[in-house]
């Protein structure tokens, strides 16, 4: 890998206090390279979304190094509002802003964070909408889509503010299954045109197809890492093995 | 028509129809009831001499303001229903304009200062109009100033920063923690009189007891406004804020534009019953000799002896408010929507 990484992740520690003392991440190292997609499977608990969320710091890594693009952001006197502009993250819930239509929750964060006039933003986010195939439902109010369709604008909501990294939160974990395959469609695009991902799923068959990389984690480490087709056909660490009998 | 759940069995058209029946006779019935009550106490109404103190006529006379004789009296006004009386003296000229059939002189005559010469009459509010207007005042004075303060204490009580949440919770409990009356007595009686003594000694002008009243209102709301406050925002998703802030929005902005708009429609509705308290306390400013509402009721009950007539338009003009004041609230709350 000659390109340094965009994501650098060197040994983080998290712990929850809840109030008894967990610990969610032991030590957890990882890099990502640029346009790289990666995906992170492992069971419930296991620390992957804890994880994910560490890499925009919504969730704050107790100890450790993470380097996005350059930037440390486990340093106090790093703007944070920076690089979460350079760092899309969908979620499983969607969080979309129910108070705005569907082509204001795209331009609202590009006019107040990236300083776009209006038509820029508007531009930009119809522009969005039509990739993400729901331009015609650019005026409604998010609580009038479907799961699927919400899930989309949430995406492009996202890439509206044009970031270099997309970060996704089991994306498809709260949908109907008729509609997981529109919003995974969405995600094949975007690895396809190059976008460096990171992506918390259940989905194996997103897994196999996109991932140019897939982590299992258990129990706050990454037991096991590599390209999906040796990692689904042949897994080396026993609770893997056994992660992956159960799902497969 | 009332709805219908579908957990009990459907209710047939003559059951909401007689129990309709029922609450109207039961109102009707409690009021007839009142008036027969008064009666056996030998109360008599007088709602014909209520009117008056609403709107009356005021008749103003008009003397003379130097000593001299009436020149000349020429029609004056739009229809000729006034006339211009002229006087003149060994000082000069001065001119009255009056109604003509109120003139009481006629030209030549010979009149001193302070003589009467007619009268004339206008409308002027009555007193419990006058005081309906204060408690007006005084309540949207008092919401104004307890939003702001609620919604700072709210963010405050929520902020990270010991100083601010320690400072709110310090504020929210001893202001929810004593009696609003001993507060107007407070904030009147030992602030407002270190403030004027203050004032005084500097050579400024004194604050009115208004200001002080309309203080004490806005503190004491803006205690349990911030508790609503706090609550609004807490009820929005948490994801809300994580999903503004993970792209890129500051704290603050977030707050603006993500968290603070969702909130303000939940809150709403207990909002809206704060205010209505808040309008009903302001009849307290009654004994910093504030003349609001009920000052004003008082008072015509001690002039006119007619208590139960006042008292019940004094209770229905609150009504009137309070009741403008929650329609107004809904209205918004389905603008929101």
């Amino acid at each position: 890998m000659q390109t340094p990484p965009i994501i650098d992740v060197q040994s983080i520690d998290k712990f929850f206090y809840t109030p008894e003392r967990l610990q969610a991440l032991n030590r957890v190292s990882c890099s990502v390279a640029p346009g790289e997609v990666v995906v992170i499977i492992g069971p419930s608990g296991s620390g992957k979304s804890t994880f994910l969320r560490c890499l925009n710091r919504l969730e704050y890594a107790d100890s450790g190094h993470i380097i996005i693009d350059g930037v440390d952001i486990l340093d106090p006197k790093c703007d944070i509002n920076a690089i979460r502009a350079e760092v899309g993250m969908v979620f499983q819930s969607f969080n979309l802003f129910p108070h705005k239509t569907v082509l204001d929750n795209l331009t609202m964060a590009q006019m107040t964070v990236r300083g776009r006039s209006k038509q820029e933003a508007e531009a930009k986010g119809m522009a969005l909408l039509e990739k993400v195939g729901i331009a015609e439902k650019f005026a409604v109010k998010p609580d009038q889509l479907s799961g699927g369709q919400q899930q989309r604008v949430a995406i492009a909501r996202s890439l509206a503010m044009d970031p270099k990294i997309m970060l996704f939160d089991e994306p498809t974990s709260a949908l109907d299954p008729e509609m997981v395959g529109e919003v995974l469609d969405v995600m094949k695009n975007l690895a396809r045109e190059g976008m460096t991902m990171v992506v918390v799923t259940h989905e194996m068959g997103f897994a196999r197809e996109v991932a140019d990389r897939v982590l299992f984690m258990d129990k706050g480490e990454i037991l096991e890492q590599g390209a999906p087709e040796h990692f689904f056909t042949a897994p080396t660490h026993e609770r893997t093995k056994e992660f992956l009998g159960q799902i497969l | 028509m009332a709805t219908y759940t579908g957990l009990d069995r459907p209710k047939s058209k003559l059951y909401y129809q007689f129990w309709s029946i029922v609450f109207i006779l039961g109102l009707c019935g409690s009021m007839a009831l009142l008036y027969f009550a008064t009666k056996k106490v030998e109360y008599i109404w007088r709602w014909n001499r209520v009117p008056q103190y609403f709107l009356y006529e005021e008749k103003v006379t008009i003397r003379a303001e130097m000593e001299g004789k009436i020149v000349s009296i020429d029609p004056a006004g739009a229809e000729g229903k006034n006339v211009r009386v002229l006087v003149r003296g060994d000082d000069g000229e001065e001119t009255h304009e009056l109604p003509k059939e109120s003139l009481l002189l006629s030209s030549g005559d010979h009149v001193y200062a302070g003589d009467n010469i007619g009268y004339y009459t206008h409308w002027k509010p009555g007193i419990l109009v006058e005081g309906l207007w204060l408690t007006l005042e005084v309540s949207f004075l008092a919401i104004i100033f307890g939003i702001v303060l609620g919604l700072f204490t709210g963010l405050a009580r929520i902020s990270d920063n010991p100083a601010l949440r320690w400072g709110a919770i310090t504020y929210i409990e001893l202001i929810r923690g004593s009696p609003l009356l001993v507060q107007i007595f407070l904030w009147y009686f030992v602030v407002g009189t270190v403030i004027n003594s203050i004032l005084a000694q500097s050579g400024f002008g004194q604050i009115s007891p208004l200001w002080f009243g309309v203080m004490a209102l806005a503190i004491f709301t803006g205690a349990y406004t911030a508790e609503i406050v706090r609550a609004g925002i807490q009820s929005v998703h948490r994801g809300q804020m994580e999903a503004a802030r993970s792209l890129g929005m500051t704290y603050a902005k977030a707050m603006r534009k993500v968290i603070l708009p969702q909130a303000f429609r939940r809150i709403l509705p207990p909002l809206a019953g704060q205010f209505i308290s808040l309008v009903k306390d302001s009849s307290l400013l009654g004994v910093l000799s504030i003349r609001e509402l009920t000052k004003a009721s008082r008072e015509v009950v001690s002039s006119s002896l007619q208590p139960f007539e006042i008292w019940i338009v004094c209770a229905i003009l609150y009504l009137v408010l309070t009741f403008t004041l929650s329609m107004f609230v809904q209205y918004l709350e389905r603008k929101a929507i």
